[in-house]
């Protein structure tokens, strides 16, 4: 059985948005059964059409450091996103945050899973590695 | 040419495959990688070009994590080059 790696993520910053794929897009490639959990601010990362930005003030260079991410051949959140689902790894949606947050399940990106904490920790606990990205 | 126990002389090595990634950054050669493995047979070779530093020390851990065996591998300025056999 294929050794599982799972990751918390709780802030919607561009940051936040990234790091999650990228160790995720590697771990599934590294032949890891792959799990990221989208929490707090982190859920609206799920969204349709989402475009992260930079955190706080930050926000207003987001567009350089895309264009900068573009030039040296790095994928765009989307792309990388594209990347993650053909690569089979699992996103889900925190069910009590879509409450808090005001998200529906027809905002989530397709093949979204909702879930709650506790198979989330079900999964977490036979896992060989857990991350939180917050 | 470094020379640890699973490599040996590049020079010897017949190679199946060429997957260029120069020019991507981690993890991207790795992604590509694992997905060039599945389109080859099980004791084909790949040769795997690489400009990303991260290459160098991530392409031997991929390797010795998914059990395809790193054959050979060389330094050429920037560039990296490696041999995978596939599994």
């Amino acid at each position: 059985m294929a050794d599982k790696f799972c990751m918390v993520v709780s802030e919607g910053s561009f940051d936040k948005a990234m790091m999650p794929l990228i160790m995720g897009n590697t771990a599934a490639s590294m032949g890891m059964e792959v799990h990221v959990f989208y929490t707090f601010f982190g859920l609206k990362l799920l969204k349709k059409g989402i475009r992260p930005k930079l955190p706080g003030m930050w926000r207003l260079f987001t567009g350089m450091i895309v264009k900068k991410m573009k030039g040296l051949n790095i994928p765009a959140y989307d792309e990388m996103m594209k990347q993650a689902k053909e690569l089979g790894v699992n996103f889900y949606a925190c069910s009590t945050s879509m409450s808090i947050m005001g998200v529906k399940e027809s905002d989530l990106i397709e093949g979204t899973k909702i879930l709650g904490a506790t198979k989330f920790l079900d999964l977490a606990a036979d896992s060989k590695v857990t991350l939180f990205i917050g | 040419m470094h020379g640890n126990d699973n490599t040996v002389g590049v020079m010897s090595v017949e190679k199946d495959a060429t997957l260029d990634a120069r020019g991507l950054m981690c993890p991207m050669p790795i992604v590509q990688l694992a997905k060039k493995v599945k389109e080859l047979k099980s004791g084909q070779v790949l040769e795997l070009l690489a400009d990303d530093i991260g290459a160098k020390e991530d392409v031997p851990a991929w390797c010795n994590r998914t059990g395809n065996q790193l054959v050979g591998h060389e330094e050429e300025g920037k560039l990296f080059r490696f041999y995978i056999r596939i599994k």
